[in-house]
């Protein structure tokens, strides 16, 4: 299902309420001219059913910023950390809070298309 | 309310890996868990954008060290969704039978670890090893390594089994079935056990359900989903499998869980073994080469039960490549629940709940 940013809030709640209770997991990918973040969902039915739903949304590699989704699904917690620290894409709403993998001393977004992935690895004691 | 923090890890022998938590105690009584991760950190999904499809499965092997094989199916799975590739039926026949043996070896470990994390001390973790180093022997016969498989190809596995596999199987999984009884006996009559055990980290269904958790967590706490009946693959669509589930969702309820699916892995294993003599179709796949077939679908999504919970696997690929490769760890978004299930515990208990939640830390950093 696509969505966009300005009615992403109001999809999800929708979704929710309709039993899409299960937030499955939170991922992005860097199409160079676009990005997509993928937000897979669930509903876990009572007795042998369950169905699966994707809402998929494109940002403008210039505006990359998303509304927070922990107040619906809390699962999203560590999900947007991590998408925000590998992809650089900006999570408004949520309290501020320390990088969820440990500090490095490299700079970018290590899953974004434009992070050589063969650059020589710099300790900081090399820098100085 | 005075606020003590103590500082568990990074390197500590209940953490399974390389973790660190920060817990803030009031008194004896738990009031926050902060736990840092990414100390093993190798940028596995980033690696694979670089590598051709069949180079990678040795680097999702060691996502997860303890059910290399599982992780790798996932992987496999998603490639072959990805090329319209069907694997034969035998096959998917042997896939099942030894990602069944993967799980029972699995959860051994982990029943091991906990009831040493708990304080009864070594009994049970010499049982469990001796028995899972049974299975390790199956898997051996069968892959011929006992812990990094390296085993799928696209469309089937390496090679055939071995000739008189299904007979050890059969002996081993008898042995395990009887010494499921065993261990219940044991551990469950023992109130070093169960006075840590009962009670001790719950988690409601509601709770589980907001915080994501998955596989034997998800099922401790009453919520019947398993990918391999929800979402059934290989010869889990013909002979159907009971996802097991308690309600407490205390420690001992993600203990009992585990016990449980050992003695349904060893049920599915049986069935699948009757099926196997009379299976149609060649065992191996594709030899391993750089240039493999072009994939026919941009997009593929995977969804498999590995012992530690869903795994889902995003695949995105290029024409020899993948173009982005989004895992979905189980052990990842339980580990991040481990603040909720510890608030109120005392501090004793809080290696009895990592334990129970069993992660591995090589999935949960990736």
């Amino acid at each position: 299902m696509k969505s966009e940013r300005k009615s992403l809030l109001a999809a999800l709640s929708k979704m929710k309420s309709e039993g899409f209770d299960y937030l499955v997991k939170i991922t992005a990918i860097d199409y160079v001219d676009h990005m997509d973040v993928v937000y897979m969902i669930r509903s876990i039915g009572d007795i042998e059913s369950s169905k699966d739903e994707i809402v998929e949304l494109s940002l403008k590699p210039t505006d990359l910023w998303l509304p927070t989704v922990t107040n619906i699904f809390p699962a999203a917690d560590w999900y947007e950390r991590e998408m925000s620290e590998m992809f650089g894409i900006d999570i408004k709403g949520r309290n501020a809070s320390r990088l969820l993998l440990e500090k490095w001393d490299g700079t970018g977004y290590p899953l974004r298309k434009s992070f050589a992935w063969d650059a020589p690895y710099k300790t900081s004691e090399d820098k100085k | 309310m005075t606020i003590t923090r103590i500082n568990v890890g990074p390197v500590h022998p209940s953490t399974g890996g390389v973790v660190r938590f920060v817990v803030d105690l009031d008194g004896d009584t738990i009031v926050n868990v902060e736990p840092h991760i990414g100390f093993l950190h190798r940028g596995v999904e980033k690696l694979a954008e670089t590598r051709m499809y069949m180079q990678i499965p040795p680097y999702t092997e060691k996502l997860d060290y303890v059910a290399p094989m599982a992780y790798n199916d996932a992987y496999v799975g998603a490639v072959e969704a990805a090329m319209g590739i069907e694997p034969s039926e035998r096959a998917k026949h042997i896939r099942t039978i030894l990602l069944e043996l993967q799980r029972i070896a699995s959860h051994l470990f982990s029943i091991g670890l906990l009831s040493n994390d708990i304080g009864q001390m070594f009994t049970v973790f010499m049982w469990a090893f001796k028995d899972r180093d049974m299975v390790l022997d199956l898997l051996q016969e069968a892959t011929g390594s006992r812990m990094f498989y390296v085993n799928m190809r696209l469309g089937g596995m390496q090679r055939d089994l071995p000739p008189d596999f299904a007979d050890h199987t059969l002996d081993t999984i008898k042995y395990i079935e009887k010494r499921m009884f065993e261990y219940a006996k044991y551990m469950e009559k023992n109130p070093v056990f169960t006075e840590r055990m009962k009670g001790v980290g719950i988690l409601s269904r509601e709770q589980a359900k907001e915080l994501g958790v998955t596989g034997p967590v998800l099922r401790a706490s009453g919520v019947s989903y398993d990918v391999r009946k929800n979402n059934p693959y290989y010869m889990y669509e013909k002979y159907h499998i009971n996802a097991k589930t308690m309600q407490t969702g205390d420690n001992f309820a993600r203990y009992k869980v585990r016990i449980l699916e050992i003695q349904e892995s060893v049920r599915i294993i049986k069935l699948v073994l009757k099926g196997l003599a009379g299976s149609e179709g060649k065992a191996e796949g594709m030899p391993v080469k750089l240039r493999s077939p072009n994939p026919v679908n941009r997009i593929s999504i995977v969804r498999r039960e590995l012992p530690r919970g869903e795994c889902t696997m995003y695949l995105v690929a290029d024409s020899q490549k993948p173009y982005r490769l989004s895992i979905r760890s189980p052990s990842f978004i339980n580990l991040a629940a481990v603040s909720h299930i510890s608030k109120g515990a005392r501090f004793a208990d809080f290696f009895g709940i990592l334990g129970s939640l069993d992660f591995v830390i090589g999935c949960v950093d990736r």
